[in-house]
C-alpha cells in the first residue's frame, strides 16, 4: 500500500506524428519544434504554479505519458525533471518511466534520455506481425521496434517494458501466441498486454462497423486471455494486474499508484490529477497548448468530488483490479468502512459464482473473476 | 385554422391538434380533439363553426364513432396519393349510419405523385360520392380551404336543440389534469350551462358545481355560457376519474333532464396482455397511472394480475395491437414508468370435458389438455385493399395465416379488395407487417370480427434453464407449432444476453420439449485498461452497465431482457 502522502507524477505529452486507429486518448497533430520547446517551458510554469499546493506531498514516481512523449527532446525532459527536482520533494530513487514510439527512438537520444534521469521505458510494440501494425495505424514497423528494443538494452536501461494489444481483427490464437513469445524473448522486465476495446467513433471501430475488418468474437478475445497468463506466468511474471504483468520487483510503481487509490499531479495539456478526494483535468485544447486564464494558471475541469463513502468505492474498485487484491484491515483504517459489512450481498453472491475469494483479511479477484471483473465492479457502484 | 385566423402564421405548425408527443413522432392521430373556429363566409355573416379531428386506423374507430356522434356532418378527406383505404370503407359507413352529411375533400393536390380525378372516381365508385362535389385542397399550401368551409356552411345544417329545454350535455371525451381535476370535452344538445351550475351525472347521479367552461379555439378560452349546440369543455373538480364516464349525459341538478342522451354502445377489447412494472414497488403507481389513462380512453379494461415470473401487474385489454403499443407508450412516458409487456392474445373459448365452458385471456391460465374437449378461437372478417399486381401475393400471406377465402372486387381497375376470414391472432402477430412488406406499404387493412370457431390449438412454453416461464407462454396451432417452438427459442436466443453461466431455452408442448437452444456462459467483461487519466470515464461506463442491468428482468437466476416478452410476437418478421 501506498503511503497517503507518496504521490507520482503524471505529464501528459499531447502530440503524435499520426494518431492510431484504435486510439481514444487526447492527442493533436505534431507540432513545429518552436510549440514543442513553448510546451516544454508551459510545463515547467505549471511545476513552478503547483509547488505549493503540493508543497506536503513527497513523490516516488515520474510517467511522461501521451500522446507520444518520446517526441521530446532528451534536454528537454532533462529541464522538466530538473524542475521537478527543483520544486517539489521528489525521491532520489523514484521510478522515472517514459512511454515511447519505437520510430522516435534511436541509440544516441536513448543515451541521452539515461543521462537525464530516465530509469524506465516503456515501448509500444503492440504487435510483431507488420500486418496487425498496419491496422491498428502504427507509425512503426517490427523492424524498428526490434531495433528500439536492441537500443533500449544497449543503453543501459535495464527496466522497460513492451506494450502488447490482442485480438486485432484478423488476428488469431497463434498469432498473438507469436506475438507474446516475441516480446517473451525481447527480455523485457515488464509486459503489459491489453485486450482492443475500441470506443465507438475511433477509426478502426468504424471500419468494423463498416465491414472492412471483422471483430474477434468473446470467445477468442478470452482465449487469448488465458493464454495469456498462462505463458507470462510460465515463464517468470508476476500476473500482478488484470492487463499487466512483470518480473517480481519490477511492477510499474508508477501505475500501482493508481490502483491503489494513491494521490497523482498530472502536468499539461489534458492531464488528470488526484488529491484530497478530488479528480480535475487540465482542460483539453485544440493546439495542445494549454489555455491559460488571465492569471496565467491552466484551466481546469473538476471531473469527480467524492466524499469518504465515494473515496472508499473508488478504492474498492481500482483495488480489485490488483491480483493482491484489497485489504479488509487497511480499508478500514483509511476509510473507516468494512467492505466485507459494506458489501456483503454482493460479495457472497459472486464469491459462490466463482470471481471472488475471500481470504481472511484479503478479498481479490479468482482467475475466472480478473475477465468478468466488471460484473461486480458494476454492482459496487 | 390559420385561414380563419384562430392561428396566427407564427404559432402555426404542423400537426397542431396532435397534441400528444406520441402522435407528432408517429405522424398519425391517436385521440380526437376539438377545436372551434369563427369564419365569416362569403355571404357577409359569421359562422362558429364546432370541428373534431380524428384518427383514422383501425383501433381507434372508437374515437371516431363517439366524434361522429356528437356531430351534424363529417368531412372525408383522402389522400391524393394514397386513395381511399380499407378502413376508410368502415369510417364512411358509420358516419352514414348516423345520418351525417358527408362532405368529400381530396387532399395534398400538392404532392408529385397526386392523382386527385382517379381519387374522386374511387370515392364516386366505392363510396358513392357525387365526383363532382368532391373538393381538392392542399392543406399545406392553403388551396380550396375556402371552398371546404363555405361548404360547410351550405352543406352542414346547424344543430338544432333548445336552449329552453333542460341542459343535456354529452361527454365525448376527458381527460385527468393535474390542477383541474377531471377535465371533460362536451357537446350541448339542449339547455345551457353555465360557470358554477350545479349539475348531475345522469349515470350516477353525482352532483358537482362547475368551476370552469370554455372552448377551444384552439386554445383554451374559459366563456361565462354554453348553449344548446356548442361544443366545449368543463372543469367541475371532479377528483375521481371513475366518475366522469365518456359517454355520460350531464344535466342540471335544479332543472334535470327527464332522460339521458343515446350515449355509445361500450367497446369490448379484443387484444389483451399483461402489463407489469420491471420494479415491483412500482405496482401502485401503474394502478394509478391506468386509471387516469382510462378516463382519457375508457376502451382501456384491466384487471390485478399475478404471474410467478415477472410478480404483480395487469391484465390489459386493447382494441388492436397499435392502441396495445400506444397505450404501453403512453403509461411509460406521461406516467414515469418502466414497463414490460408480454405477448399480445386474444380471448380464446375453450369447452371443458365436463361440459362447462372458460374464457381464457392469458395463455398461462390455459387448462390441462386432458381437460379440453375443444378450443375455438376468433376470427375476423378482414378488408384488405391493394393495387392489383400484388393479389397473388396477398393471397399467399393470408393462406399462410390460416386465411378462409370470402372473394375479390375490382373498386377501380388498378386496385381491388379482398376479403379474408381470418384468425384475429394471426393478424396480431406480424400480419400487418408482412402485408406492408409485400406490397411495398401500398396495402391497407380493415377487419371487424366474425365470431368463434373451433380451431386445433395448444399452449406452448418456454422453459429457462428447465424452469417454465409463465409470461412467455403462447397459444399457437398444432399444425405450426414445431415451427413456432424453433423459431422461438431461436429468437430469444439472440435476445438473452450471455451471462455467469449457460441458459438453456426450452419450447416444449406439455412435458415434450420440441425446440432447444442455448446462450453460452459469459466470458469476457472487463475494462482491459484503467489508468489515472481515465478512471473518472471508466466508472461511468461501469454506471452505464449498472444502469443497463435494470432494465433486466431477473428470472430464476437468468437476466431477462424486457423485450423479450413481446418477441414472441415478431418472429417471422426478423427473416
Amino acid at each position: 500500500m501506498t503511503n497517503n502522502n507518496q504521490a507520482g507524477i503524471y505529464i501528459h505529452v499531447p502530440f503524435c506524428v499520426r494518431k492510431c486507429s484504435y486510439c481514444d486518448f487526447y492527442s493533436r497533430p505534431l507540432p513545429d519544434k518552436d510549440d514543442l520547446e513553448r510546451y516544454t517551458s508551459k510545463l515547467l510554469r505549471e511545476i513552478e504554479q503547483q509547488a505549493g499546493q503540493w508543497a506536503n506531498r513527497c513523490f516516488s514516481t515520474v510517467f511522461f505519458g501521451g500522446g507520444t512523449p518520446s517526441l521530446l527532446e532528451p534536454e528537454q525532459i532533462h529541464r522538466i525533471l530538473q524542475g521537478l527536482r527543483q520544486h517539489l520533494s521528489l525521491l532520489p530513487q523514484a521510478e522515472v518511466s517514459l512511454e515511447a514510439n519505437p520510430a522516435t527512438l534511436d541509440a544516441s537520444r536513448l543515451q541521452a534520455l539515461k543521462s537525464a534521469g530516465l530509469n524506465r521505458i516503456s515501448l509500444g510494440v503492440q504487435s510483431f506481425r507488420d500486418e496487425e501494425l498496419k491496422i491498428l495505424g502504427r507509425i512503426h514497423s517490427v523492424r524498428e521496434a526490434r531495433q528500439a528494443v536492441e537500443d533500449i538494452v544497449a543503453s543501459g536501461f535495464d527496466n522497460f517494458n513492451l506494450d502488447l494489444i490482442y485480438a486485432i481483427p484478423g488476428q488469431n490464437l497463434d498469432d498473438w501466441q507469436y506475438n507474446l513469445q516475441s516480446a517473451v524473448n525481447c527480455q523485457p522486465r515488464h509486459i503489459s498486454a491489453y485486450l482492443l476495446q475500441l470506443e465507438p467513433f475511433v477509426p478502426l471501430a468504424r471500419q468494423i462497423s463498416a465491414g472492412r475488418y471483422a471483430e474477434t468474437g468473446e470467445d477468442l478475445q478470452a482465449d487469448m486471455y488465458d493464454a495469456t497468463v498462462d505463458t507470462l506466468i510460465g515463464q517468470g511474471f508476476h500476473h500482478y494486474e488484470i492487463s499487466n504483468f512483470a518480473k517480481p520487483g519490477s511492477e510499474c510503481r508508477h501505475n500501482l499508484i493508481y490502483w491503489q487509490a494513491g494521490e497523482y499531479l498530472g502536468l499539461g495539456t489534458g492531464a488528470v490529477s488526484f488529491r484530497d478526494g478530488q479528480r480535475w483535468k487540465n482542460r483539453e485544447t485544440v493546439s495542445g497548448l494549454p489555455d491559460e486564464s488571465d492569471s496565467g494558471m491552466i484551466d481546469i475541469e473538476i471531473l469527480e468530488s467524492m466524499n469518504q463513502h465515494d473515496r472508499f468505492v473508488d478504492a474498492v474498485i481500482l483495488g480489485l483490479r490488483l491480483t493482491q487484491g484489497i485489504s479488509r484491515q487497511q480499508f478500514i483504517e483509511r476509510f473507516g468502512i468494512d467492505f466485507a459489512q459494506e458489501y456483503h450481498a454482493i460479495l457472497e453472491k459472486f464469491r459462490r459464482d466463482g470471481l471472488l475469494i475471500m481470504e481472511q483479511d484479503r478479498l481479490y479477484l479468482s482467475r475466472r473473476g480478473y475477465f468478468l471483473s466488471n460484473q461486480f465492479m458494476a454492482e459496487l457502484l | 385554422m390559420q385561414f380563419t385566423g384562430a392561428l396566427s402564421d407564427r404559432e402555426m405548425r404542423e400537426q397542431f391538434l396532435d397534441k400528444m408527443d406520441l402522435e407528432r413522432e408517429k405522424g398519425i392521430t391517436i385521440k380526437l380533439q376539438p377545436v372551434r373556429l369563427n369564419y365569416r363566409a362569403r355571404n357577409g355573416k359569421t359562422y362558429i363553426l364546432n370541428l373534431i379531428d380524428t384518427p383514422g386506423h383501425v383501433d381507434f374507430s372508437y374515437e371516431v364513432s363517439r366524434s361522429l356522434a356528437a356531430c351534424e356532418g363529417a368531412l372525408l378527406v383522402v389522400d391524393a396519393s394514397q386513395g381511399i383505404e380499407a378502413q376508410t370503407l368502415a369510417n364512411v359507413y358509420m358516419a352514414m349510419d348516423l345520418n351525417l352529411e358527408i362532405i368529400g375533400v381530396v387532399n395534398k393536390i400538392d404532392l408529385p405523385g397526386a392523382e386527385p380525378d382517379m381519387v374522386k372516381q374511387e370515392m364516386e365508385n366505392v363510396l358513392g360520392i357525387d365526383k363532382d362535389e368532391i373538393i381538392p385542397i392542399s392543406a399545406k399550401l392553403g388551396t380550396g380551404i375556402e371552398d371546404v368551409l363555405e361548404a360547410i356552411v351550405a352543406q352542414i345544417p346547424a344543430p338544432r336543440g333548445d336552449e329552453k329545454a333542460p341542459l343535456q350535455a354529452l361527454v365525448f371525451d376527458s381527460y385527468f389534469d393535474a390542477y383541474k381535476g377531471a377535465i371533460s370535452y362536451i357537446r350541448l344538445a339542449n339547455g345551457e350551462l353555465r360557470k358554477g351550475d350545479m349539475i348531475r351525472m345522469m349515470s350516477s347521479g353525482k352532483e358537482y358545481e362547475v368551476i370552469e367552461i370554455g372552448v377551444i379555439s384552439p386554445y383554451m378560452t374559459q366563456v361565462e355560457v354554453l348553449q344548446a349546440g356548442e361544443v366545449g369543455y368543463m372543469a367541475a373538480a371532479i377528483k375521481n376519474v371513475a366518475d366522469t364516464k365518456v359517454g355520460d349525459t350531464i344535466t342540471n341538478a335544479n332543472q334535470p333532464a327527464a332522460k339521458p342522451l343515446s350515449g355509445y354502445k361500450e367497446v369490448k377489447p379484443v387484444v389483451f396482455c399483461g402489463l407489469y412494472p420491471l420494479e415491483n414497488s412500482e405496482f401502485d403507481k401503474l394502478r394509478d397511472a391506468l386509471e387516469k389513462l382510462k378516463l382519457n380512453d375508457a376502451s382501456l379494461l384491466y384487471e390485478p394480475e399475478s404471474s410467478d415470473a415477472l410478480g404483480f401487474g395487469f391484465r390489459c385489454g386493447f382494441l388492436g395491437l397499435l392502441h396495445m403499443e400506444i397505450i404501453r407508450e403512453r403509461l411509460e412516458r406521461e406516467y414515469d414508468l418502466t414497463l414490460l409487456a408480454t405477448a399480445p392474445s386474444v380471448i380464446y373459448r375453450i369447452q371443458l370435458t365436463d361440459g362447462s365452458e372458460v374464457y381464457v385471456q392469458n395463455p398461462s391460465r390455459w387448462p390441462d389438455a386432458q381437460r379440453i374437449e375443444h378450443v375455438m378461437e376468433p376470427f375476423v372478417k378482414a378488408s384488405i385493399m391493394v393495387p392489383n399486381e400484388y393479389v397473388g401475393t396477398i393471397m399467399e400471406l393470408c393462406q399462410e395465416k390460416r386465411g378462409t377465402f370470402i372473394n375479390i372486387e375490382y373498386i377501380t381497375p388498378h386496385r381491388v379488395l379482398i376479403s379474408y376470414y381470418l384468425p384475429l391472432a394471426e393478424i396480431l402477430f406480424d400480419f400487418f407487417d408482412g402485408l406492408k412488406s409485400r406490397t411495398k406499404g401500398y396495402a391497407s387493412l380493415d377487419y371487424e370480427l366474425h365470431g368463434y370457431q373451433p380451431s386445433d390449438l395448444i399452449k406452448m412454453d418456454i422453459l429457462l434453464n428447465g424452469e417454465a416461464v409463465d409470461a412467455l407462454s403462447t397459444i399457437a396451432h398444432k399444425e405450426k407449432a414445431y415451427y413456432r417452438g424453433r423459431a422461438l427459442v431461436e429468437k430469444l436466443r439472440k435476445i438473452i444476453p450471455r451471462q455467469m453461466y449457460e441458459v438453456a431455452i426450452q419450447a416444449s408442448i406439455g412435458n415434450r420439449v420440441i425446440a432447444r437452444e442455448s446462450v453460452k456462459a459469459m466470458r469476457k467483461d472487463v475494462l482491459a485498461k484503467c489508468y489515472g487519466g481515465d478512471i473518472t470515464r471508466k466508472k461511468k461506463l461501469l454506471e452505464k452497465q449498472k444502469e443497463g442491468k435494470k432494465r433486466m428482468k431477473q428470472i430464476g437466476r437468468v437476466e431477462v431482457p424486457r423485450d423479450a416478452f413481446m418477441s414472441v410476437m415478431d418472429i417471422e418478421s426478423d427473416k
